[in-house]
């Protein structure tokens, strides 16, 4: 509760990091903040070209459920990449001044999550073309950015302090990330992600045990965003109980927990490893 | 500094050590010192240092390289812990290590003047209020909105010093500053810091350049290898040092020799009273009593003295003979008054050698070389080494 109370003290700070960290990024481009936008853009127009071109994705949702799916999963991956230098990038603060640390990883992870909306705003603009925009759930973005949050603050304070005192975290994370990306439902669907559990560990067709995809936090997020968004998408596929979303959820709170922890816990010694 | 004055700076027992070997930062070798078991190889930048600075009390920080200072400051600053003790300070803290660290080289000055401001703890409506003065005591305001990578070292600094003052907090801790900026951003810098004393805030200031530490601390801690050597007025610790500093330059340059026919027992620097001191006073008199002890009689001896400065030159020699001061012969043990007039020196450290061998210099009976460090605490401006007696018509 400490920690709460001096967060909001230092609500300037982490404005003026969150700022900072989003100037630095656009530095020295002509078109500066719009690039926000138009990455993401370029990006749903590239898919979309090479989709038409290939024909891989033709006549089904399986373009926006692709461009979706990456959008999502980039807040996640930027995340990790900056997190890398959220300490270690600020070594002359941190040796020299003293306040709370856990404002360097927390404003990195806003400063993306700021970028990560801008996003959004394209990709539903994108999904109102596609026609298959859908508002009616759209309640189900509340809990799919809660646990995005909590999971991203968590990475970037576990990454962070990791790669104060080992610098081989970004290798790690390097290769993490990439398992990650496949390991979630992020251009396939959850549902296959359950039939390999079954075909895979023999688990019952019917059993409930299927649902242990998502103790990867990021199968609930995905399913989560897709179902406040877009047409004829359930949070989890059929078969299994909504409740397992709740375990996605609880393992987002404990890297979220893990991550404070690691903050105090790393704080003590950032003067001298540093 | 009466004892019920409020103390701004606690420190207590302070020991800080540091592992050599975590510095390798990979993953491997902690693996490796896990499965091991290997101690870390650890190096005690600080030794059991206490110390307190009242508040309204300016504390000069004084010791060679390595001898910890940083490191308190660092530590008092909270952003390093001790491995025992602790430190508690009551107001707010400005740390002036390294102006301008925070700043990042993409933002312009104005951006980095808010976001250090913000890092401070201050508002940024305070800030605003606060921005006009800054940018004026920096003297960059036609700069402020060029981003920081394209300013000079000079102006990096200046624009620190600036945002660290304005931030107006209750206790200052400057780690060497003053040795960036011209003489007249120095003079501007002094000028604020005693403003900032007149105030009533408490200051911890180290540096290297004794005159302004002299002259703006009331007290100073001496530290050596992390240990607290000493804590007292500045001209003793100055002193203290300043001996310390040649000793160890000039290896054991203390040293006697001579035949030993007839000895000088002791020789002390004392005042005008003829009690001993350790600091001399601001006129820069000096008087030394010399013990001799002859056994046997000798004839037509010549006491003898000299005055080296820091780098080992000899800025003043004499003797008994030179002086007129005839001696026929000394027999048994006796005393000798030396008085010397010093005022033309400049103000420094200085080593003090005596001899007593025979007229013509062919017997030298005995001779304490660097016998006696000095500090000479008189800071009249003047350039060189010695001020002359000087009229102009």
């Amino acid at each position: 509760m400490n920690l709460i109370k001096q967060l909001i003290q230092r609500r300037e700070l982490i404005a003026i990091l969150v700022i900072r960290n989003l100037k630095i990024r656009y530095k020295n481009s002509a078109l500066g903040f719009f690039w926000s936008l138009l990455t993401p853009a370029f990006m749903i127009l590239m898919y979309a070209c090479f989709a038409k071109l290939l024909k891989f994705a033709d006549g089904s949702d399986y373009l926006p459920f692709l461009v979706s799916g990456i959008v999502f999963w980039q807040f996640t991956a930027g995340c990790m990449n900056d997190s890398l230098n959220a300490i270690v990038g600020n070594t002359n603060l941190v040796k020299k001044v003293s306040f709370p640390r856990i404002i360097l990883p927390l404003s990195t992870a806003l400063a993306n999550g700021v970028n990560f909306l801008l996003t959004i705003a394209v990709l539903v603009v994108y999904l109102i073309l596609a026609g298959v925009f859908e508002y009616v759930n759209i309640y189900w973005l509340i809990p799919a950015i809660l646990m995005h949050l909590m999971l991203c603050i968590g990475i970037c304070c576990v990454c962070s302090v990791a790669n104060v005192f080992f610098r081989d975290t970004q290798h790690i994370i390097g290769i993490g990330s990439l398992a990650w990306f496949f390991m979630s439902p992020v251009f396939y669907r959850t549902s296959m992600q359950t039939d390999a559990i079954v075909s895979v560990f023999g688990v019952a067709e019917a059993s409930q045990l299927k649902g242990i995809v998502f103790l990867n936090p990021m199968t609930g997020i995905l399913g989560a965003y897709r179902a406040g968004l877009m047409q004829n998408q359930l949070p989890v596929p059929e078969g299994v109980s909504l409740w397992w979303i709740l375990v996605s959820a609880s393992i987002c709170f404990i890297v979220f927990v893990a991550g404070l922890i690691a903050i105090r816990k790393g704080d003590k010694s950032f003067g001298d490893v540093l | 500094m009466s004892t019920t004055t409020p103390v701004a700076i606690d420190v207590c027992n302070v020991t800080k050590r540091f592992n050599l070997s975590n510095t390798a930062s990979s993953l491997k070798t902690a693996v490796l010192d896990l499965i091991r078991r290997r101690k870390h190889q650890t190096f005690t930048a600080l030794n059991d240092v206490s110390f307190k600075v009242h508040k309204g009390e300016t504390l000069g920080l004084i010791g060679a390289n390595g001898a910890g200072k940083s490191t308190m400051l660092s530590i008092i600053a909270g952003t390093m812990y001790p491995t025992i003790g602790h430190v508690t300070c009551n107001g707010t803290i400005s740390s002036l290590l390294e102006l301008g660290a925070g700043f990042h080289p993409d933002l312009t000055g104005r951006e980095n003047v808010l976001l250090y401001g913000s890092i401070m703890g201050i508002s940024r409506e305070d800030m605003r209020k606060k921005f006009d003065a800054i940018v004026d005591f920096s003297g960059l305001k036609d700069f402020i909105d060029q981003p920081v990578r394209f300013y000079s070292s000079g102006m990096y600094v200046r624009l620190g010093f600036a945002v660290a003052v304005q931030v107006d907090p209750e206790i200052l801790l400057v780690d060497e500053v003053l040795a960036v900026g011209d003489a007249d951003f120095q003079r501007k810098c002094l000028d604020k810091m005693d403003e900032f004393k007149s105030k009533g805030k408490s200051m911890l200031i180290i540096s290297h350049d004794m005159h302004t530490i002299r002259s703006i601390s009331d007290r100073i801690a001496y530290l050596d290898h992390g240990v607290l050597k000493g804590i007292g007025s500045p001209n003793e610790m100055a002193a203290q040092y300043g001996a310390a500093t040649i000793n160890g330059k000039n290896g054991d340059a203390k040293r006697e020799w001579g035949t030993g026919e007839a000895k000088i027992a002791s020789a002390q620097l004392v005042d005008s009273c003829g009690k001993p001191i350790s600091v001399v006073n601001d006129d820069q008199q000096l008087f030394f009593e010399l013990e001799y002890d002859a056994p046997e009689r000798i004839e037509t001896p010549t006491f003898g003295f000299s005055i080296t400065d820091e780098a080992g030159r000899t800025v003043f020699g004499s003797n008994t003979e030179i002086e007129g001061f005839d001696l026929p012969y000394i027999q048994g043990k006796g005393k000798l008054m030396l008085k010397v007039d010093a005022k033309v020196l400049r103000s420094g450290n200085y080593m003090m050698s005596f001899s007593l061998h025979n007229r013509n210099h062919t017997i030298n009976y005995h001779r304490l070389e660097n016998h006696i460090p000095i500090y000479l605490p008189t800071a009249t401006g003047f350039d060189g080494m010695c001020k002359l007696p000087v009229e102009w018509n």
